[in-house]
């Protein structure tokens, strides 16, 4: 007895309320879930919250439609030859949004806390470095008599964690090839998990290799299935970081609306 | 030297310098300077390190050499993945060898500034933030960074934001090549077209160069190794480095 997850991205992103705190997965121009990105700029979403060690378009783009509130990252940038992220760095500048700055471990660490269900989580490192005094974070001596000290991260819980995957079934259950970033924990530490995925794989078929699963099923909520979702970034092994479209999109001159009409989304039924 | 020698080729091959054999050895995102030269390290130099990255890469034999220092083609051909979580918990532990991590300023204590430009709550320029750094650099056994510009406002006597403390054990620019003696960044030698008067008028900070000399110029196999691995001459174009 089942019953089905799979709905369309822009039933997917209805679930998402203004406000809302979204860990996205992928790292850069790889493997992000850009269509859904893009889905919730379509769809005129609000005040979010973003978490993510290493967000680059996704957040970008986001500032550049005025959805986004705060943020809550590690490193910020397009990477490759683009430099800096360039709306994500005006919104922080502008003070638009409000940036909770992080070393990509101590966001780690705090997911792990949501994750393992404790209140803070301690972190190797940080020593010496400004970010502490910043965040107000707290250090603490070993309670067991080593004499060291160690930095303790709080809790980080995003609403909703939400993954591009390489396959997923109609259970949730995702698989991801390649480097899976900081999905798994993200997916763990988070209250709810949005697969997107490239491809519709049986049940079946997860049965017989059961290890390659990085989310099972019971944790997931939602699943969309789009090819092409993590475009213009890549996901391996099937397709590469499509160069041209983030230069078409990093250029001023052209604009967001003629960029989101390029996306692979939209010639999916959803947006028949 | 023949072509000279570029800023952007000193870099590298100096980076690649600081590998030494059987040591794990990583390189991460917004890192293409560091990745190219963990990947010449493999093709001229004879003792074997490992080498891991960003990507999920374990001693790697990528197909082609990606723009992105994070693209997952640098875990191909590898044994395992070996993901985020995973390379920062063994750097924790203690078992980083050497760490390559990028930079804005450097002061010299070798702490780094990747958060801002101006004061963090009002930055002139808000830069790409914590990464690595904070917690890499104080528990990497060896960190070293590089900057591709090198001048009084990159090598700085105060850092705007102190991102990451612990000290560089090593900075390469493309004039000069630094190493920590005495919990300072000192000088071991500079690119044999600049001079020491030279960096020491394009660097904020003092240090010490006692038995600072030329850098050695690069070995048929470093030069090889490189050209190998750009061989259009594209990375070496979009870095855009010059020495002066």
């Amino acid at each position: 007895m089942s019953t089905s997850k799979i709905m369309t991205l822009s039933e997917m992103v209805e679930l998402v309320p203004d406000g809302a705190s979204l860990a996205l997965g992928g790292s850069f121009l790889h493997r992000g879930p850009f269509a859904f990105v893009r889905e919730l700029i379509r769809q005129s979403r609000e005040g979010l919250e973003i978490v993510k060690q290493s967000p680059g378009y996704d957040i970008d783009i986001l500032c550049r439609a005025g959805c986004v509130a705060r943020a809550r990252a590690g490193i910020v940038a397009m990477e490759g030859n683009f430099g800096l992220a360039p709306w994500y760095r005006r919104a922080v500048e502008k003070k638009e949004i409000v940036l909770e700055e992080h070393a990509c471990a101590t966001l780690t660490a705090g997911l792990r806390a949501a994750a393992y269900g404790v209140p803070f989580q301690p972190v190797g490192g940080v020593h010496g470095s400004d970010l502490p005094a910043l965040n107000r974070w707290a250090s603490i001596t070993d309670p067991y008599g080593s004499g060291k000290d160690v930095w303790v991260i709080p809790a980080i819980q995003p609403d909703i964690a939400v993954i591009h995957a390489n396959e997923v079934n109609e259970l949730g259950d995702a698989r991801v090839y390649g480097t899976f970033n900081w999905d798994r924990i993200m997916s763990r530490a988070a209250k709810k998990v949005f697969v997107v995925a490239e491809k519709l794989a049986s049940v079946a078929s997860f049965r017989e290799r059961p290890e390659l699963t990085l989310i099972p099923g019971f944790m997931v909520q939602a699943v969309a299935v789009v090819p092409n979702g993590a475009w213009p970034g890549s996901c391996w092994p099937l397709y590469e970081v499509d160069y041209p479209a983030v230069e078409d999109y990093m250029n001023t001159e052209s604009s967001l609306e003629a960029h989101m009409a390029r996306a692979p989304e939209i010639a999916e039924p959803a947006h028949a | 030297m023949r072509e000279g020698w570029s800023g952007f080729a000193y870099i590298v091959t100096n980076l690649a310098r600081f590998i030494r054999p059987g040591e794990v050895t990583f390189s991460g995102v917004n890192s293409t300077p560091a990745m190219l030269a963990c990947l010449a390290a493999k093709r001229a130099y004879d003792f074997d390190f490992v080498y891991i990255n960003v990507a999920g890469g374990v001693q790697p034999a990528p197909s082609r050499i990606p723009i992105s220092s994070s693209d997952p083609v640098l875990a191909e051909g590898s044994t395992a993945i070996f993901a985020n979580e995973d390379f920062y918990d063994l750097c924790t532990r203690g078992g980083m060898d050497l760490c390559f991590l990028g930079a804005a300023q450097v002061d010299g204590l070798g702490r780094t500034n990747v958060s801002s430009i101006g004061d963090w709550h009002n930055p002139k320029v808000r830069l790409p933030g914590g990464g690595g750094g904070a917690v890499m650099l104080p528990t990497a056994r060896r960190a070293v960074t590089w900057r591709t510009e090198h001048s009084k406002r990159t090598m700085v006597e105060k850092l705007d934001f102190v991102t990451a403390a612990g000290g560089m054990h090593g900075v390469v620019t493309p004039i000069a090549v630094f190493v920590k003696r005495d919990g300072r960044l000192a000088l071991q030698s500079w690119h044999p077209e600049a001079s020491l008067d030279e960096v020491r008028a394009r660097t904020g900070f003092e240090f010490d160069a006692a038995g600072a000399t030329p850098t050695t110029l690069p070995t048929t196999r470093e030069v090889e190794a490189l050209r190998s691995l750009d061989p259009e001459g594209q990375f070496e174009r979009d870095a855009k480095v010059s020495l002066r």
